[in-house]
């Protein structure tokens, strides 16, 4: 009789770990895809700060590129607005692909290119860039991690029981994730 | 192999070496117990517990100073910094670690630091003049690798660990010499046999656990690597330009060569090991450079025969 409930209750115990470090890890994940999200916010942040600089240095040069400077600030207008994923992700195919426009124009301008402050904000931007597809492949990884945590059996069953929702990958949705913004640096 | 396949692979590795060093401490510990009995067993465990928590503490401090490494300004070396940058976004590290120069001609980097918020990396001035920025890239998300993965603190204690056993070992040899232990002969020969087998075996197993376990996490740490920047081919890059690369490393320490990006002892370098290379901190770079065109799909020349001897 002992050695029955010393068993059940060991199964039982066992059970209950696993149910708990599951649960921990899911958890884990989760807090792990948030903070991931979090970085490419602040990226984005950045490089929304860069843009009003970066219009105004162009402008000074090439003032009848009237298009050019519109797309750019109404793209950086989406992007600060952006509140969903989805959303961010859009304005931030949008923000690219402006960028690109807006760094086409000064190309035409080789005085432009040379004034120093202007070299220097390029480079901050093609940083930037950089920054903003690193923290994409962490958020990427992590949400990749954690949605197959979740959909495998048994986890699932936790993940189902205690409402943890699939999250979506952040995806740019347009050209320029296949054709990036090549900013050179002058010199 | 695809690189997720490459993590696990080298992951469950990692599991296996540790469970072949808890099999060797559990060996000695049976031979302390079968010379000495329990009491004497136990005070000599705790001598090595106590040995093994104050060479664990001292080893934090080492490594920087060894290596002859300065700190370095973002002004300085500004391409280092982004890269570092980076690589520490794209692994989810919660601050980017500081980031050293070491001068010297010969091109290498290393990672140290037990936890990732007290982590650092450094450079040697020979790596930044040597590699392109895709390469250079590759090499410090190899480090930074290193700092997610924990390496610095499993090699820490590995070593320790090998340490503690050496410790050990020795006593019990001394001990043997010298007459022998107090309960040596009322227990049965064949113990005694395996006692002192163990006593023999044990530094040297040791030490080829904690080179084998070093290598894994080599192979783990350019995994990650390419994972991080999502371009193999940078890393293998920049490893065959280091293979190809002449220049001796100036501060070269046995006790940190597992910490750098290819080994920094030029004996160890090799194209394809000899002699198994089981005593190598890092797989041979042929060996590394193979892995990462595997997973990447692309292939670079082989490294030409003689590229790595000085």
């Amino acid at each position: 009789m002992t050695t029955i409930l010393i068993i059940v209750g060991a199964i039982v115990l066992v059970v209950l770990v696993w149910l708990v470090l599951t649960y921990n890890g899911l958890v884990r994940l989760r807090n792990e895809a948030q903070q991931g999200e979090s970085s490419i916010d602040i990226q984005l942040k950045r490089r929304a700060d860069l843009i009003p600089n970066l219009v105004e240095a162009v402008k000074g040069y090439a003032a009848h590129e009237q298009e050019a400077f519109e797309r750019v600030t109404a793209a950086r207008a989406h992007a600060l607005e952006a509140r969903t994923l989805g959303d961010k992700a859009a304005a931030d195919g949008e923000t690219r692909s402006a960028l690109g426009g807006l760094l086409a124009v000064a190309e035409a301008y080789p005085e432009l290119r040379a004034v120093e402050s202007f070299t220097l904000l390029q480079t901050e931007l093609s940083d930037t860039e950089d920054k903003i597809a690193a923290a994409r492949r962490y958020y990427n990884n992590v949400v990749q991690r954690y949605n197959t945590k979740q959909q495998s059996f048994p986890a699932s069953a936790i993940a189902g029981t205690f409402g943890f929702a699939p999250r979506e990958f952040y995806r740019i949705e347009d050209d320029a994730e296949r054709d990036p913004v090549k900013v050179e640096i002058a010199g | 192999m695809t690189l997720q396949e490459q993590i696990r692979s080298a992951r469950m590795r990692t599991v296996l070496v540790l469970f072949l060093f808890a099999v060797l401490v559990a060996l000695v510990v049976a031979a302390v117990y079968v010379f000495f009995g329990q009491g004497f067993g136990l005070i000599m465990a705790l001598v090595a517990v106590g040995y093994g928590i104050f060479a664990y503490v001292a080893a934090g401090s080492i490594v920087a100073s060894a290596s002859g490494a300065r700190p370095v300004s973002k002004e300085e070396a500004p391409e280092l910094y982004r890269t570092v940058e980076n690589a520490a976004i794209a692994a989810g590290l919660a601050k980017t670690p500081d980031i050293y120069l070491i001068d010297d001609a010969a091109p290498n980097a290393f990672a140290a630091g037990r936890t990732p918020e007290k982590a650092y990396v450094a450079a040697t001035t020979g790596i930044l003049a040597l590699l392109d920025r895709r390469e250079l890239e590759g090499v410090m998300a190899h480090e930074i690798a290193h700092v997610r993965n924990r390496d610095v603190r499993l090699m820490t204690l590995a070593a320790v660990m090998v340490g503690v056993i050496s410790m050990i070992a020795d006593m019990l040899l001394w001990a043997t010499v010298f007459g022998g232990g107090r309960n040596s002969n009322n227990q049965n020969p064949i113990g005694a046999i395996i006692a002192i087998a163990a006593i023999i075996l044990a530094p040297i197993g040791g030490a080829l656990l904690q080179m084998a376990l070093s290598r894994r996490r080599e192979y783990l740490a350019d995994a990650t690597a390419a994972e991080l920047t999502g371009d193999p081919e940078g890393l293998a890059r920049a490893l065959y330009k280091l293979a190809v690369d002449q220049h001796p490393l100036q501060h070269v320490n046995r006790a940190t060569a597992h910490l750098w990006i290819e080994s920094p002892l030029r004996d160890h370098r090799g194209l394809r090991s000899s002699v198994g290379g089981l005593f190598d901190t890092h797989p041979p770079l042929q060996e590394r450079i193979d892995r990462l065109q595997e997973m990447g799909g692309f292939q670079l020349p082989p490294i030409p025969a003689g590229g790595a001897e000085a």
